[in-house]
């Protein structure tokens, strides 16, 4: 019942304020009335009774204004008024609003943009219901916190856990061949191999058909069935309904569509959204190493697994759960699981483990943040002078008797709707670079496959600006609201400039410009170190030739070619090649060097080499090539010779490695000559044979190990072209598919393009990105240095225009007005400089620490950056200064 | 006014209103003269205080207003004491004497 009456009262006060008002008023004269008539009726003359009553009262507008304030929704009251007053008196100085406007919005658009990334990277929760208990099972090794399992392994997990509502494997194929009709030629797209619970476990429902049945898991080969992902079924299918039943074609094999996945579920990958779903069980026909067995070998390890926590079940129940499961491996199947455990992570862990894109994502808001704490501090600043230039209506008010805390809040109010205003703008800054990473110029991603990025404004990333934007708000307002409402009123309704030289209140400014100009030299440190280290790992020279070059894809699987078929194929490919007039140069590899995929890995045993106790096998980066290879691209040999012709399947297995790896096994003597077991002590015996010049093999890395075998002794289906032109590389694509065609009209040529262009965009392009926008937001936070440190100079000049006249008057020079107004300046900035080399140095550890790992201090970075920062900063210290020393003494004295 | 007092009239102030009103409904001045007289003249309660509690306690529902004659035949808000509004001083009352009696025995304490 009170809530009602309460409710009742709200509401009334809420619509019916008039009324309320002058029912109020009549109460408190009518009390005033009495109280004169009750002074009267005891003795006082009339004139000295309305006096009495009056004192007794209290003033009638004070009592109403007491009445008001204990309202229900008298704060609500209260608010409207402050928020209109706020918003009238920002209309006024209508170009401070604008600016403070759009340096929030920079700073905060800015932030939700790279929070974004970070967003997507490590916190969106998977797209399934109840998320939080999904979590990732992962081997790991020596050199890999996260490792794939084997589909034994899988099974045995499922089987032998008791922690999980279900355990589910899945493995991403990034190059199906699809085709829905089977006349069609075959085009390449995403799928992904699941266990038959993966829906029922992941619980979503397909919104047409069904989902896979256990027992179409069960039998290697025999249940060919499909589910579509839903933006694939929109694209290729028009969103047909009647897809369910249909037959397509993947890798050339007969599938039926039995479901569609729903819009709500595209998938767990982080990058890309798969096309379809096949069942585990059909691994044979999408196979990407045609020597294992996918379904026997323990250690092809190539599935992803994941499970539903039971609820009651800690984290800790099943880390140790899986570490004894790990040990019965071990010591089960001694060959292919020593020294492997196995874990269990959050999503979070998994998303930090698997990769380390997420870094740039944090290094990137770390520095976004400073930005926005730069505009903050500037805003901050800006409103200390309002504030000050305020004074004076500021304490009229408070003369008037208004509240300090209701002050305070009033000129929180105005900040907090500056904020609003800049988190909005922010918010569409946010979008429109967002958009601009989804858009064509960014390019981050060249491949046909289809890619998803992961940035988007999401609900976590709304919400971070909404705090950002209250934070701004609380961080801009609070110290110019308290200060401003503690004036001396007397001194403050006296004179004009309220602002007494106090020590301080200055302390407060000199901080925000100290904050500004260290936190814009470490913005400029970091825009620069990041510059350096991209620069440093691209153009220190890749190691091989790039231009001149043509490269195109083949994958017979995708036609239904087998081994023997595949390997006849490139056979012949090869010889076609050389046959054509222009061709200089023709090879076949497996991967091309500096793309965004990471190579192969090869586990192995150097022979005769004593390993250590606790481990089994080392591993390495890998590539297969043929013979054309060194040659073709230019990779110097330094020792033994490029792979022949005569090294054949039946030939003595052979392997060329690089100098680095040469140096890391036998540091003092020659590798050629010397051999390693593949995969581990009872493994294929390989002579080495070549050393190679060590390469840079992707984007930012530091040298690596690296293996190459022969393609004739390491089959593999998915090979890319690579041949070096006389003239321009794309004049060969018509004559090499032409030759493709005479071979088998219907195999298609994927990713055709002269590799230059690819490698710009690839290894070129998106650091370029991250480059550029750190140092946007290293140019922004100087520029906001800047006008603070402009700013805070003018204002003192402004302030002390009457102090200077006067100084001039008793025969003080220019000069001495300069230096005494610049030496300010100059002390501000030299401390702020001090203290950005600290947080720089600071910041390039961390990104050593997390990027590059140049090791030691780029002096270069600080060479540059510190002396531009300093004359800049100087530069605007100097013009508000030269204006001081150039008053007239006459006109300043008369100034006020 | 000094914090304390304001603290020590905040918990007092409703319970003295609802006493008064507990003999009959009447105007702000009678209610702030009924409380001077119930406590031997310790409690003045000036209108600054006393209207803002007047239209709290109305809001909450302890007593209800209406516009009646004085006994000088004015107009005069009249405020009477509703159900709630007794049980409210049954209760303010039994945390009263409790609060009294704890700080009695502590100020007897030696």
């Amino acid at each position: 019942m009170p809530l009602l009456v309460k409710a009742r009262s709200f509401l009334r006060n809420l619509f019916f304020t008039r009324r309320v008002d002058a029912d109020l008023d009549q109460e408190v004269r009518s009390h005033l009335e009495m109280l004169v008539e009750e002074k009267i009726r005891a003795g006082m003359t009339p004139a000295e009774a309305q006096r009495a009553a009056r004192i007794e009262l209290g003033g009638v507008e004070q009592v109403k204004i007491h009445v008001r304030d204990s309202r229900t929704g008298a704060f609500l009251d209260s608010l409207v008024q402050d928020v209109r007053f706020a918003i009238r008196s920002l209309c006024r100085s209508a170009g401070l609003t604008a600016f403070v406007v759009i340096t929030l919005a920079l700073g905060i658009g800015m932030t939700s943009a790279t929070f974004s990334m970070v967003d997507g990277l490590i916190f969106r929760p998977y797209p399934v219901p109840h998320p939080g208990n999904l979590l990732t099972l992962a081997g790991t090794t020596h050199d890999s916190m996260i490792e794939d399992f084997s589909y034994r392994e899988y099974l045995d997990i499922r089987d032998k856990t008791k922690s999980y509502d279900g355990v589910i494997a899945y493995a991403e194929m990034q190059a199906v061949g699809f085709s829905a009709e089977p006349s069609a030629t075959p085009r390449v797209k995403g799928g992904v191999m699941v266990s038959g619970n993966f829906f029922r476990v992941l619980d979503v429902e397909p919104r047409l058909g069904r989902g896979f049945r256990e027992e179409e898991d069960q039998v290697p080969g025999r249940d060919a069935v499909v589910v579509l992902g839903a933006d694939f079924w929109r694209h290729e299918f028009a969103g047909d309904p009647g897809v369910v039943g249909r037959t397509v074609r993947l890798n050339g094999a007969p599938f039926t569509v039995i479901g569609v996945a729903p819009d709500s579920f595209p998938g767990l990958l982080t990058f890309g959204h798969p096309d379809f779903y096949m069942p585990l069980a059909m691994a044979r026909t999408f196979s990407t190493n045609i020597e294992r067995n996918f379904f026997e070998d323990r250690d092809d390890r190539e599935l992803k697994v994941k499970a539903r926590l039971h609820p009651g079940t800690t984290l800790a129940q099943a880390r140790n759960e899986l570490s004894v499961v790990a040990k019965n491996f071990e010591h089960d199947y001694p060959n292919v699981s020593r020294s492997r455990g196995a874990t269990v992570y959050t999503q979070f862990q998994t998303r930090t483990t698997e990769d380390d894109n997420w870094k740039f994502g944090v290094i990137f808001v770390i520095l976004a943040l400073a930005v926005l704490l730069v505009a903050c501090t500037n805003i901050a600043g800006l409103l200390l002078s309002r504030a000050r230039a305020r004074a004076r209506e500021i304490a009229v008010r408070l003369a008037l008797g208004a509240g300090r805390l209701r002050l305070i809040r009033l000129l929180l109010t105005e900040t907090l709707i500056l904020a609003t205003l800049g988190g909005l703008a922010g918010i569409a800054i946010g979008y429109s670079v967002i958009d601009w990473f989804h858009s064509k110029e960014s390019i981050i991603f060249l491949t046909e496959l289809p890619n998803a990025i992961p940035f988007q404004m999401d609900n976590r990333v709304l919400l971070a600006c909404v705090g950002m934007a209250l934070f701004s708000a609380f961080l801009c307002g609070l110290a110019p609201a308290l200060q401003s409402t503690r004036v001396d009123l007397v001194n403050a309704l006296k004179s004009a400039d309220a602002d007494l030289p106090g020590r301080k209140r200055l302390w407060g400014r000199n901080l925000l410009v100290v904050a500004q100009v260290s936190m814009s030299l470490m913005l400029l440190t970091g825009a620069f170190l990041m510059a350096r280290g991209f620069e440093h790992s691209l153009l220190e020279g890749t190691g091989f030739a790039k231009d001149h070059l043509l490269m195109t894809t083949f994958d017979p699987r995708l036609i239904q070619y087998n081994a023997a078929q595949t390997q006849q194929f490139y056979k012949v490919l090869a010889e076609r090649m050389r046959e054509i007039p222009g061709v200089q140069g023709e090879t076949l590899t497996q991967k091309v060097p500096m793309d965004q995929d990471e190579p192969d890995g090869v586990t192995f045993v150097p022979d005769g080499f004593t390993m250590p106790p606790d481990r089994v096998n080392f591993s390495s980066m890998m590539d297969t090539v043929d013979e054309g290879y060194f040659q073709t691209l230019g990779i110097a040999l330094l020792r033994g010779r490029a792979f022949l012709a005569t090294d054949t399947a039946e030939a003595p297995r052979v392997a060329i490695v690089n100098d680095h790896f040469a140096r890391h096994y036998w540091p003092s003597g020659d590798a050629v000559g010397r051999r390693i077991r593949l995969d581990s002590n009872t493994g294929p015996l390989v002579a080495i044979v070549g050393v190679a010049q060590t390469i840079k093999y992707q984007s930012i890395s530091s040298p690596i190990d690296f293996i190459y075998l022969p393609l004739a002794q390491h089959p593999v289906a998915r090979m890319v072209l690579m041949l070096r032109s006389s003239g321009d590389p794309l004049q060969l694509v018509q004559p090499v598919k032409d030759a493709v065609h005479s071979i088998d009209p219907n195999l298609p040529m994927l990713q055709t393009r002269a590799y230059e262009d690819y490698y710009l965009a690839e290894a070129v392009r998106a650091p370029q990105i991250a480059v550029d926008l750190v140092g946007t937001m290293g140019l922004v936070g100087l520029l906001l240095a800047i006008a603070g440190l402009y700013g805070l100079v003018a204002y003192n000049v402004s302030r002390r225009t009457h102090e200077i006249g006067i100084r001039m008057a008793l025969g003080a020079a220019g000069s001495d007005v300069l230096r005494m107004v610049m030496g300010k300046g100059i002390a501000l900035v030299a401390v702020g400089t001090a203290l950005g080399l600290v947080m720089g140095f600071g910041l390039e550890r961390l990104m050593n620490s997390m990027l590059f790992d140049s090791g030691g201090v780029d002096v270069v970075a600080y060479i540059i950056v510190v002396p531009t920062l300093f004359l800049v900063t100087m530069l605007a210290t100097y013009v508000p200064a030269r204006r001081a020393s150039r008053i007239a003494p006459t006109q300043a004295l008369r100034y006020e | 006014m000094s914090p304390e007092q304001t603290s020590l009239l905040q918990g007092t102030l409703d319970l003295l209103i609802l006493k008064s009103l507990r003999a009959g409904e009447m105007h702000g001045l009678g209610v702030s003269r009924r409380i001077e007289q119930l406590t031997g003249g310790t409690f003045v309660v000036k209108p600054g205080s006393l209207f803002p509690a007047l239209h709290r306690m109305e809001e909450e529902g302890w007593i209800s207003a209406f516009w009646g004659e004085s006994e000088n035949n004015r107009r005069a808000k009249y405020y009477r004491l509703s159900k709630a509004g007794e049980k409210q001083l049954e209760a303010e009352t039994r945390r009263w004497s409790r609060i009294s009696l704890a700080i009695g025995q502590a100020l007897e304490a030696s």
